[in-house]
């Protein structure tokens, strides 16, 4: 029994039935301007375009209404700020179901194209809701009285006429009943909304990739800084350490390894703290992401500062750069960067043969410079697993290594 | 006879420091240096060295594929101690599990390079028993642990298995267990051999990668 009376009255009582009413009415406050709308401009333009007859046909006005209703809505549903309003407000007032996504900007066609459809589904269920909304709590007020009245539903000069006496008793019991009725259609819209709001107001395939290519970015960006680290400081370190460690233990039997000990020591010293300059300016610079990030459209920018630096560089470009997904073009760009770099570190001011080539399912960069006697010793091949580990983010490969007298950096990255 | 070292690192500077502080002690002696794991192999058997000091990031063949290189192909494969310069290095338990007997931080002092190489050498006492049991807790464990039940060690065994994870020597095992030192190196062989280890090392990280000893 008390299982009865909570299922029919349960509703009743519960907060968040209210909420979700308060969202379908609002719902229908939306609607109002648009309806306001067509009532002033359908008439006179269907009298304008149509045989008067026609024209005036209630049905034919009727309709045309609606259609214009919806579709300035559906227009209006594409400015951006609808759908933060739309999604801000249902997250508020649907509750926990409603995706987080939902108050964020459409971010591509797909989402606006939902946020649209859910602008219509909200205001139209809304109008019918509010409609009832305005309608059922007056006829229970005036419900009670109607059987001494003789009238009920009076609303400005409109009213039904009802018998008095016992012939009317049924008019109270029927409107408790149309309200009850009315709270669980709107909990149930409510519950509808919400479950539809996962499918229109969440993440669409294309948000899910660029959260993903973003976790994916930070995730690379953060290896590539720790990697630097270990790389730079930790070997520098580490020869500071170790020789430090051996010309104490030989000071008085080798003083001339000593000496040599301690330029080793000041010059592993001096790249340690230059490049520590250089990994601490990165973790500087603003959040990943927020800074714009080079792509191969930068590519004559860069190639004119490395051949500022001295580095010749002969380029070969074939293909659509600009039309290549941004993931592929920042990484290639940065590849490109690291090759060229790695050209000046350690061959020095040398012709760098540069191969960049678009095709259909990859895209490949090649690299040559000439091995010279400037190199220097250590230190090789560290650059190339950041390279490698940021290729192989986007399921590409790179080769690097001495090839006739040179070398040679090929990247190959599917498209 | 001096305990004889190869060296391998890519950077000539860590070769030539190592060199001098081990050269620099009398039972120590450097007898070759190799610049990365492609050289490693022909120079363990034209040298025949007691320890390898192996760097585990070297841009061929690093420290890990070198380490099994040489236990693969050597028939009395020499001692190897990785070197590294970050202790949370992944490359390190890897090269552990591939058999190396012992890891050397390169900020070491050069009395624990030393002692490390010494006690390497002896193979009666984990080195740094601390740190692999870190190493270890951070791996996790493996799944299907099995406790080493299969593996049907005594309860003797057992325990002297827990002492050597907790670094004992041969020694301070006798002493904790009254029994004497070759009681201790006959347990100590049979939970070599049970658990298929080649050293001390191995035989405690199965037992920490099987749950039998919790490293947390």
């Amino acid at each position: 029994m008390a299982g009865v009376f909570s299922a029919v009255f349960g509703p009743v009582g519960r907060r968040l039935t209210y909420r979700r009413w308060t969202y379908l009415v609002l719902g229908a406050t939306l609607i109002v301007p648009f309806t306001l709308a067509a009532v002033a401009i359908v008439p006179p333009v269907l009298r304008l375009l149509l045989p008067a007859d026609t024209a005036e046909q209630p049905l034919v006005l009727a309709a045309t209404m609606v259609l214009a209703i919806i579709a300035w809505a559906a227009g209006t549903s594409f400015i951006p700020a609808v759908r933060v309003v739309e999604g801000t407000a249902a997250r508020e007032l649907l509750g926990a179901g409603v995706p987080a996504q939902a108050s964020a900007r459409a971010t591509n066609l797909e989402a606006r194209w939902k946020t649209c459809q859910w602008f219509l589904v909200h205001i139209l269920i809304g109008a019918v809701i509010g409609g009832f909304t305005l309608y059922v709590p007056i006829g229970l007020l005036q419900s009670f009285a109607a059987p001494f009245t003789g009238e009920w539903l009076v609303i400005d000069d409109t009213h039904v006429r009802v018998p008095t006496g016992w012939q009317s008793a049924w008019i109270p019991v029927v409107s408790v009943v149309a309200t009850v009725v009315l709270v669980h259609v709107v909990n149930l819209a409510g519950v509808g909304l919400t479950r539809l709001s996962q499918v229109l107001l969440g993440p669409t395939p294309a948000d899910h990739l660029a959260e993903l290519k973003q976790r994916a970015e930070r995730l690379a960006e953060r290896n590539r800084l720790a990697r630097e680290l270990h790389d730079s400081v930790g070997h520098a370190l580490s020869v500071v350490t170790i020789q430090a460690s051996a010309a104490g233990r030989v000071l008085e039997k080798d003083p001339t390894f000593a000496q040599r000990a301690l330029t080793a020591i000041e010059e592993a010293a001096r790249d340690a703290l230059a490049d520590l300059d250089h990994v601490l300016g990165l973790l500087r610079e603003d959040e990943p992401g927020t800074k714009p990030q080079h792509t191969l459209a930068d590519l004559d920018e860069l190639l004119g500062t490395m051949r500022l630096a001295g580095v010749n560089v002969e380029t070969r470009i074939t293909g659509d750069l600009p039309g290549l997904p941004f993931a592929v073009s920042t990484e290639a760009y940065r590849i490109v960067q690291e090759c060229l770099t790695n050209a000046l570190k350690h061959a020095g001011k040398v012709t760098v043969t540069l191969a960049v080539k678009a095709g259909h399912d990859a895209l490949e960069v090649d690299a040559v410079n000439p091995l010279t006697g400037q190199a220097r010793t250590g230190g090789g091949g560290r650059g190339i697993a950041g390279m490698r580990e940021r290729a192989t983010v986007l399921r590409g490969q790179i080769n690097a290594g001495p090839q006739d007298g040179a070398w040679r950096v090929k990247a190959r990255i599917p498209l | 006879m001096s305990v004889k070292v190869l060296l391998v690192d890519d950077e000539e500077l860590i070769r030539a420091g190592l060199r001098a502080i081990i050269d620099a002690e009398p039972d120590l002696e450097v007898v070759g240096e190799a610049e990365d794991g492609t050289e490693v192999l022909p120079l363990v058997t034209r040298l025949a060295p007691d320890v390898v000091l192996m760097d585990v990031r070297m841009p061929v063949v690093d420290g890990i594929q070198a380490t099994r290189h040489i236990l693969d192909r050597v028939p009395a494969a020499p001692k190897i101690i990785v070197v590294t310069t970050f202790e949370n290095d992944d490359y390190v338990y890897d090269a552990l599990r591939a058999g190396a007997n012992g890891f050397l931080l390169k900020r070491a002092r050069p009395a624990e390079i030393v002692r490390a190489i010494r006690v390497v050498v002896a193979g009666d006492s984990l080195l740094f028993p601390e740190k692999i049991r870190l190493l270890a807790g951070r791996h996790g464990l493996e799944p299907g642990r099995s406790g080493l039940r299969e593996a049907g060690l005594t309860d003797r065994e057992a325990e002297v298995l827990r002492l050597m994870a907790t670094g004992l020597s041969n020694v301070e095992i006798s002493e904790r267990l009254f029994v004497s030192v070759q009681t201790v190196k006959t347990h100590v062989g049979n939970v070599l051999s049970k658990l298929h280890a080649r050293d001390r090392t191995q035989a405690v990280i199965t037992a920490y990668e099987s749950g039998f000893v919790t490293p947390g």
